[in-house]
């Protein structure tokens, strides 16, 4: 009863379990500029996964997939008849491609041309998952599409849900239900690992028994995306949007976001972006006022560029950011090949990549 | 919808709520909670006791009284000075057995015994004070000593004489005039200890030897490090401390002509906590007079209505040590979290529903451009914060910077760039008057003026005072813009009352009607506030007919003219109702119409949560300042309108390359100059098409002053 009572004295001050708080950026995950700083860039515009196919390196933007030529320049591959969601690689020359309709075709390989859906009404699959037999598919939310992963955000919807598919078979069989937009997935083993977006948590998730659930690592810093494996023993994890004090705070406030979402166009949202700043119809914060012309990189902003190398036990280790006053925002996948780190800035329609040997990168804290 | 904002308009209108935050800046709220709970005490027991504060109990509880706030007095200027005296009870108790027995059984006249009771009084004081101030033993530990070697000393003398008192007669009817009498219809003791509350509030308030008391009680280390005679202003503390008590201790004898083994027991703990409660700080620096007067007012009520009520004696000294526990607890919380709870508090969030926004798309007045992309940038990276731009005769260009100062570069060029004239504030509007001196606003100081031979005056920082005010809004926080009318008076913008200078932007959070226009009259030197409730004056613009001027309400997002002489005289005009951000400086173009600067555009987000104060007021408590919703003053843009409202064109910087804010634009022979409060650069953009001899000067006085100095 004295928890309860406190917990509605919480509630009406605004502290304790009720305050606005967002973890700092600290230790593995201090900042820096690296994915500014990065002397490869190209630019794709709407570039939102990349894929390892063999030796090759594609990425999909829109409904095309393009692929890296020997001379740094992206050219298209091939087009699908809708958006492309995302892609991953079953084997050396097949991958996976989910449409934003909900359906996944198999390109390439023993399995050409087959299709598969999780469900007819899994119309929002925002990362997909290949071990052996298996397909694994993530669902972000039962009534948002994936468009409107703002909305789903500040409705604090949490009806995303996790899919197995057999290859042969193409059967479908629901993992987890009521997840708050599972955003990545990454075979662990026989475990499967995904990242909780709205909830900024990874959690394991053990395929034969669905119900038991392990959360590796709570409270991240911003809102975590697709995860792909790292070259030695690792992973990368991809985060689209940072989290800040104020959109926590709104999330918060049920009248202030019923009207906002009424009457205010979704573009000047006080939510996260993938690229924010560019109108100056979208809301500023008190310390993103530039003085002298400058913006400080500190300064709170709806989006930046962060991807964050996790360990064997998925525990953060260190980080490539962008901060607020860069130009590589949003950056909703990242892929470690041939000794070289690529993250797909879709905020931005860059892909920068660095060399993975850089002191920086590698284990250890951040520069 | 419609229904439930105009019941949260009506509500935010008429509810003060920005009152609790001016309340709690005031001085006087310290003495506020004490009376409160004075008032609570009193009506408590008034109303649980029928005839508690009928004439004949009050008057025996006035002289009670009168004998306890001398107590108390005392117990406070030594706790002022950041020590504590538990002995005055029983220096009360010696005063009051040293009078009697010197009366009694000696026989001594009157004044001799008075005097030598407080001498006695005034030497244990010295003791205490030698003891604690010279030798710097502990104040509790050594007036504990003090309490039991007098109380010793009291009994002793009792036991001695108690028996002698008791059979003697005092044939004195000046004795008993001391305790029984009357002077100007109040009780001797009452009279005695108002008379001392007075004088000790003087001493302590507006006497050097106070301010010394009250430095040494503050801080000890930086009182010796400023020279104060520490240790000799606590013994003084002390040796008052005891004359007092034993004053008290005559009072008592007077009136009762007893003394028992019980005389001023226990009394050192309810002095004690009626200094307390009256809002004394147990660390010393902050009491005075009347907390002590207000502190004895509740206790002395608290223990006779507890008594009268039947409680027993154990029982009511019970309840008296719990009011004190409570009253240590708030006062210490207090003092460490009043400025906490102000911060929190004093954003007072108001319903500020604005005009639809007017569009910034292809076909409307405000289209987005480009037109001043190709601004040239004077001093980049050599001025900081250049708020407003102004070019005199010579074509020196004049801006005030974030530091205090005016810097002046020089035509034609404006390479070079010198200090003109060290103001310090920070300067904000400009203009020239007609014999080519430059006034100034200057934000947190008032409004000054630097004549030709760069002599620095003040002209005003005060104006006359509203009478229902709480903030001393006689002072200018934040002058903002002005502009001279052709007669000579200064008619300028007082931004805010309620912020200062740093914190502008946190009154758009508010959107009160927080400041005023203000005229001042060179030719009297009188100032007088002409306009009120306006949100955020900021530019202000002489008209051409000469009668009227333009100025802007930065928040409100509207432009208005106002009619200081002619047949319209006294009202205010909407020029332009809806703007599509706020408005900053307004100056004249050279066809007759006007420019204006918007330092900020409106977003949908923001203008939303203008409509929920609520929401504004949760959001400033909740979250750090850097985080808060403000408005986007990052990118801003140039009109030029006419005199009926209508916008004749606008000149953007689309990703606020050159110009992120813009506050002021000046245009002189051909060119449009451009500052921005939070900017490096002053920028220049050419106007084609206009008139290249035209400047600010020739428009408002005509020719150039014939004497002319370098």
């Amino acid at each position: 009863m004295i928890r309860g009572l406190a917990r509605i004295f919480d509630n009406l001050l605004g502290r304790g379990d009720a305050a606005v708080t967002v973890p700092p950026l600290d230790g593995a995950l201090r900042p820096n500029r690296h994915l500014d700083e990065a002397t490869f860039r190209t630019r794709l515009e709407g570039v939102d996964c990349l894929v390892l196919q063999g030796n090759a390196l594609l990425a999909s933007a829109g409904d095309s997939i393009f692929a890296l030529s020997l001379n740094g320049e992206w050219s298209k591959c091939k087009s699908y008849p809708s958006v492309i969601a995302c892609v991953v690689a079953v084997d050396a020359d097949t991958i996976a491609i989910a449409l934003d309709t909900g359906d996944i075709l198999i390109d390439g390989g023993r399995l050409d041309g087959r299709q598969y859906r999780a469900n007819p009404s899994a119309t929002c699959v925002t990362a997909i998952a290949v071990s052996g037999t298996h397909l694994y598919v993530a669902n972000g939310s039962a009534t948002n599409t994936l468009t409107n992963w703002q909305r789903d955000l500040l409705e604090r919807n949490a009806s995303g849900t996790i899919w197995r598919i057999d290859l042969e078979s193409g059967a479908a069989m629901k993992l987890a239900d009521g997840l708050a937009w599972p955003a990545g997935l990454a075979i662990d083993g026989a475990d499967l690992v995904f990242s909780e977006a709205w909830k900024h948590q990874l959690v394991r998730i053990d395929v034969s028994r669905p119900q038991s659930r392990q959360v590796l690592y709570s409270d991240l810093p911003a809102y975590p995306g697709r995860i792909a494996s790292a070259a030695a023993n690792g992973y990368w994890l991809a985060l689209f949007a940072p989290r800040s004090q104020l959109v926590e705070f709104v999330l918060r406030e049920p009248s202030y976001l019923k009207r906002m979402m009424a009457e205010v166009p979704q573009p000047f949202w006080v939510a996260p972006n993938l690229r924010s700043g560019r109108r100056f119809y979208e809301p500023l914060q008190g310390g993103g006022v530039k003085h002298l012309g400058m913006l400080k990189p500190w300064a709170p902003t709806m989006s930046a560029g962060f991807c964050v190398r996790l360990d064997r036990v998925f525990q953060p280790r260190s980080s490539l950011q962008s901060r607020a006053d860069g130009r590589t925002h949003g950056v909703t996948s990242v892929i470690e090949h041939q000794g070289q780190i690529f993250a797909a800035s879709r905020g931005d329609g860059v892909i920068v990549s660095l060399p993975a040997t850089d002191p920086a990168v590698s284990s250890g804290g951040g520069a | 919808m419609a229904a439930s904002d105009s019941i949260l308009r009506w509500r935010y209108r008429y509810v003060p709520d920005h009152l609790l935050g001016e309340i709690l800046t005031k001085r006087w709220v310290d003495n506020a909670i004490p009376l409160l709970i004075l008032l609570l005490v009193a009506s408590v027991f008034g109303w649980l006791i029928p005839d508690f504060f009928s004439s004949g109990s009050i008057s025996s509880l006035m002289r009670q009284w009168g004998e306890f706030s001398l107590i108390v007095l005392a117990l406070m200027i030594v706790m002022v000075a950041g020590g504590i005296d538990l002995s005055v009870g029983s220096t009360f108790a010696l005063g009051n057995i040293v009078a009697l027995t010197l009366l009694s059984v000696f026989g001594w006249p009157i004044w001799a015994v008075i005097f030598t009771a407080l001498a006695c009084g005034a030497g244990i004081g010295l003791i205490s004070g030698l003891l604690v101030g010279y030798l710097r033993l502990r104040a509790f530990l050594t007036t504990l000593v003090t309490l039991i070697i007098v109380r010793a000393i009291v009994d002793m003398l009792l036991l001695k004489y108690s028996v002698a008192i008791a059979a003697a007669f005092v044939d004195s009817d000046l004795w008993y005039w001391f305790g029984e009498g009357y002077v100007l219809g109040v009780p001797f003791s009452v009279a005695v200890a108002i008379v001392l509350a007075v004088v000790a509030h003087l001493v302590l308030s507006r006497s050097r030897v106070g301010w010394h008391v009250l430095a040494v009680g503050g801080s000890r280390r930086s009182a010796h490090n400023v020279g104060i005679p520490v240790r000799r202003v606590i013994c003084l503390t002390y040796v008052i401390s005891g004359t007092l008590a034993a004053l008290a201790g005559v009072l008592f004898a007077s009136r009762l002509g007893g003394a028992g083994a019980d005389t001023g027991v226990g009394l050192e703990i309810a002095a004690l906590t009626a200094a307390v409660l009256g809002g004394n700080s147990l660390g010393g620096g902050r009491g005075s007079a009347a907390k002590a007067i207000i502190g004895s007012i509740i206790v002395m009520i608290m223990v006779n209505g507890l008594v009268r009520i039947g409680v027993t004696r154990g029982g009511s000294s019970l309840l008296l040590g719990l009011v004190l526990l409570i009253a240590v607890a708030i006062d210490v919380r207090w003092l460490k979290n009043r400025m906490k709870f102000l911060s929190k508090v004093y954003v007072s969030p108001t319903y500020a529903a604005l005009p639809a926004a007017p569009s910034t798309e292809r076909n409307s007045p405000y289209a987005l451009n480009d037109r001043l992309r190709s601004v040239d940038a004077i001093g980049l990276d050599k001025i900081d914060g250049p708020e407003d731009v102004i070019l005199d005769w010579d074509d020196h260009i004049y801006v005030g910077n974030r530091t205090g100062d005016i810097i002046r570069f020089f035509a034609p060029d404006y390479t070079r760039q010198e200090v003109y004239a060290h103001v310090g504030g920070r300067p904000l509007g400009m203009a020239f008057a007609k014999d080519g001196s430059l006034l100034v606003c200057i934000g947190g100081m008032g409004l000054y003026r630097i004549t030709r031979q760069r002599q620095i005056e003040k002209l005003t920082d005060e104006t006359n005072r509203s009478w229902f005010s709480i903030i001393d809004d006689s002072r200018l926080k934040l002058a903002d813009d002005l502009d001279i009318a052709p007669d000579g008076r200064i008619f300028f913008s007082e931004a805010t009352i309620r912020y200062e200078m740093h914190e502008w932007p946190v009154d758009c959070l508010e959107s009160r009607g927080n400041g005023r226009i203000i005229c001042f009259d060179p030719n009297t030197r009188k100032t007088q506030t002409v306009l009120k409730k306006l949100v955020f004056p900021n530019g202000i613009c002489m008209t051409h007919d000469g009668q009227s001027f333009l100025f802007a309400e930065t928040w409100a997002c509207r432009i208005s003219r106002y009619w200081f002489d002619g047949p319209k005289k006294g009202t205010v005009e909407p020029v332009i109702a809806d703007l599509p951000g706020y408005p900053d400086n307004i100056n004249r173009a050279s066809d007759g119409t006007y420019w204006l600067a918007l330092v900020g555009m409106r977003t949908p987000a923001f203008d939303l949560a203008l409509k929920m104060p609520s929401f504004r007021r949760r959001m400033v408590r909740r979250i750090a300042p850097d985080e808060w919703m403000y408005p986007n003053i990052n990118t801003g843009c140039v009109l030029r309108f006419e005199e009926t409202g209508r916008i004749i064109e606008t000149l953007w910087d689309l990703g606020g390359e050159n110009h992120p804010m813009i506050t002021s634009m000046r245009e002189h022979k051909g060119n449009l100059y451009i500052g921005g409060i939070l900017n490096n650069r002053v920028g220049r953009l050419r106007l084609e098409g206009s008139d290249a001899s035209w400047t600010g000067q020739q428009s408002y006085w005509g020719q150039e002053p014939q004497k002319r100095q370098a």
